[in-house]
């Protein structure tokens, strides 16, 4: 398989005054040409920091401490800064889940989507702007010559992701990493940016890396999945396979838990539940992070280094009872 | 299943405009209708949901009943009284009876205060209990959450967001309310946390035969909690009926596109989306006739002129579309 994107081994900390923190602590996955991953879990699982450590967008206190980021076999950990700038926002780019709070709100948006291409491309002021405008088009904005003019706080929500989209890609990036891209809109518009997203890759050919907390939104858009918890993968393999035969106890609970639409049909008066709560990443557990929620859970649990193993052929998980 | 008689909260042509100001004399240049001639009627012991985008009028409706918001016009009945038709005092002796639920565990509590402060001023501001009969309460209520009553000298910040959920909840029940208004509870959690604020709602309700109005734009978290559900639409109910009727076979075309948005977490069902064109119109500019008509995909001709009233359509189900059959 041709691989754009192989993370080995990933660990990224943050050195805080109260403790270190292992946001990310050996994550390990890859992703094919054309392929989307979904990367799901819950606040502080280290999703986010994955994606930033792709792109090498960690300050400190946090740093990436280990691991290799290969794209396209060049390791961007062992590339300067200079280096990476020219893949970031290229080759690689970013789609955020504020549209407000990532567009700056003195320029044009057109302006905005024009200086990706100058700071990538020898072109002129004028070609980047068409580049602007034609990419505007392509995600379909309406009136895209006149839209290219607007400052962000003239667009809704949806059309400033779309604006965000089109930036994104008007480099013709290989590997486009979506963090919460739909989490701040409305759903009716949400499964316009979904549709949008999946039109688009299919179009370009393009690598995905989808990062969620709606196993929804993953499930609707991604091929492969990881499941994230305190820093880990627990659980990664084809969507069909992680959501039809969870093996993480964690993965189950999660699936059980949340409300599915067509429940008012078979009325249960509670829903099954995860005991407990996401745990404080200053103080982990030895072992496995979820034990303490985990009924499955026995002393062996407590020993340091489960690894991540198949478990099917195309399926890996990260516990011992599994 | 209770009569209509034995409404709690019955709810008529309740209206809030909100004046949009412009220039240096603050002058009144339109109005942002928020919520436009709404009513309902939510039954003793059930959880009405109310569901609908951001800017429907969804919060304005939750606050408006409780007088949290001043409505324009309309009739507010709890337990057959006008609440905008009583006085201050009356109403403060009224509002024993009625709670909220804030969506941010993290704004509706007081930094600075303790838990036991916090769960207690309920008891405080209508006199109630005092010392360590008060401390009783508070700790009965905090057990009653889920919480030990030991965390009552602590302070918010060292909750999580689902603790101080809980708090928040153990503030509202205080009072022995009747009604509890619950805005977003559990948009702000993370997901393995929210069952268990679900749950939670839902043994107090059996408990304490508590009523609620549940507010969310979260489809399926309306669906597993809520007897009967409210969709709106601009300022406007364009849907009322069981939760099975809304979620399973719903009859307003922007009822079926919104949930046919929803993403379902299986894969296999993968399905055919109502993908609606253009965004959430204003509620400042609404369309003519039928609000939703520039979205509509089968919109007619009368859609653009003619208002749609909310008129029923077969038991417990009322649509306010010229079309639904």
């Amino acid at each position: 398989m041709n691989k754009v994107l192989e993370v080995r081994n990933l660990k990224t900390s943050f050195f805080t005054a109260r403790g270190t923190v292992k946001a990310v602590d050996d994550v390990s996955f890859s992703l094919a040409k054309g392929e989307t991953l979904g990367l799901v879990g819950e606040s502080g699982c280290g999703k986010s920091v994955t994606a930033m450590s792709l792109t090498r967008l960690i300050s400190p206190p946090g740093r990436v401490v280990g691991g290799q980021i290969l794209f396209n076999g060049l390791d961007l950990l062992g590339l300067s800064e200079p280096e990476m700038r020219r893949i970031r926002g290229s080759q690689i780019s970013m789609v955020f889940q504020e549209p407000m709070t990532a567009l700056n709100p003195v320029l044009e948006v057109g302006f905005q989507i024009a200086e990706a291409v100058v700071a990538h491309e020898k072109v002129s002021r004028k070609q980047a702007w068409d580049r602007a405008v034609e990419s505007m088009r392509a995600v379909s904005i309406p009136d895209p010559e006149k839209r290219a003019k607007d400052y962000p706080h003239h667009l809704s929500g949806g059309m400033r992701q779309r604006v965000m989209i089109a930036m994104a890609l008007v480099c013709r990036p290989t590997l486009l990493i979506a963090d919460e891209p739909t989490t701040a809109l409305d759903v009716t518009i949400q499964a316009q940016i979904l549709e949008l997203l999946d039109s688009l890759r299919h179009q370009h050919n393009l690598s995905m890396i989808l990062i969620s907390h709606d196993l929804g939104v993953i499930a609707e858009v991604a091929e492969n999945v990881a499941v994230m918890y305190a820093g880990k993968i627990v659980e990664i393999g084809p969507v069909m396979d992680v959501f039809h035969n969870a093996k993480h106890p964690y993965t189950q609970g999660l699936l059980h838990s949340i409300p599915k639409l067509g429940s008012s049909i078979a009325r249960k008066a509670r829903l099954d539940v995860i005991e407990g709560m996401v745990p404080n990443l200053l103080h982990l557990p030895d072992g496995c992070a979820f034990a303490p929620r985990c009924e499955r859970r026995t002393p062996e649990c407590s020993l340091s280094g489960i690894p991540l193993e198949p478990v099917t052929a195309k399926q890996e998980v990260r516990c011992i009872h599994a | 299943m209770p009569e209509p008689d034995q409404a709690l909260l019955e709810i008529h042509n309740l209206k809030k405009y909100f004046p949009v100001r412009r220039g240096v004399l603050s002058r009144v240049v339109s109005y942002v209708k928020a919520v436009d001639d709404v009513s309902f009627a939510i039954r003793k012991g059930e959880t009405f949901g109310l569901v609908g985008e951001s800017g429907c009028g969804k919060t304005t409706t939750g606050r408006a009943v409780l007088r949290l918001i001043e409505p324009d016009s309309g009739e507010i009945r709890f337990e057959g009284a006008d609440m905008l038709q009583l006085g201050s005092a009356a109403l403060r002796v009224l509002r024993r009876d009625m709670q909220i639920i804030f969506q941010d565990p993290y704004a509706s509590l007081n930094p600075r205060m303790t838990i036991r402060t916090i769960v207690g001023e309920p008891f405080a501001i209508h006199d109630i209990a005092k010392g360590s009969d008060r401390d009783n309460r508070v700790a009965e209520l905090l057990k009653t959450v889920g919480l030990e009553p030991s965390v009552m000298s602590r302070y918010p910040h060292e909750f999580s967001g689902g603790q101080r959920q809980r708090i928040g909840i153990a503030r509202a029940l205080a009072l022995r309310p009747k009604l509890i208004v619950a805005d977003e509870p559990v948009s702000a959690l993370d997901v393995s946390i929210q069952s268990q604020i679900i749950n939670l709602l839902a043994d107090l309700q059996v408990q304490f035969g508590l009523t609620y109005l549940f507010i969310s734009h979260a489809i399926p978290v309306i669906e597993h909690i809520s007897t009967r559900i409210g969709v709106m639409y601009v300022g406007k109910l364009v849907e009322v009926g069981t939760s099975q009727q809304i979620c399973v076979n719903p009859k307003h075309p922007y009822t079926q596109a919104l949930l046919s948005a929803v993403p379902v977490p299986d894969p296999a069902a993968r399905k055919h989306r109502i993908v609606l064109k253009g965004d959430v119109p204003t509620p400042i500019n609404p369309p003519s006739g039928c609000r939703f008509h520039p979205r509509c995909p089968i919109a007619v001709e009368r859609c653009k002129t003619e208002e749609p009233l909310l008129r029923p359509l077969e038991d417990e189900r009322q649509v306010a579309c010229h079309l639904a059959q």
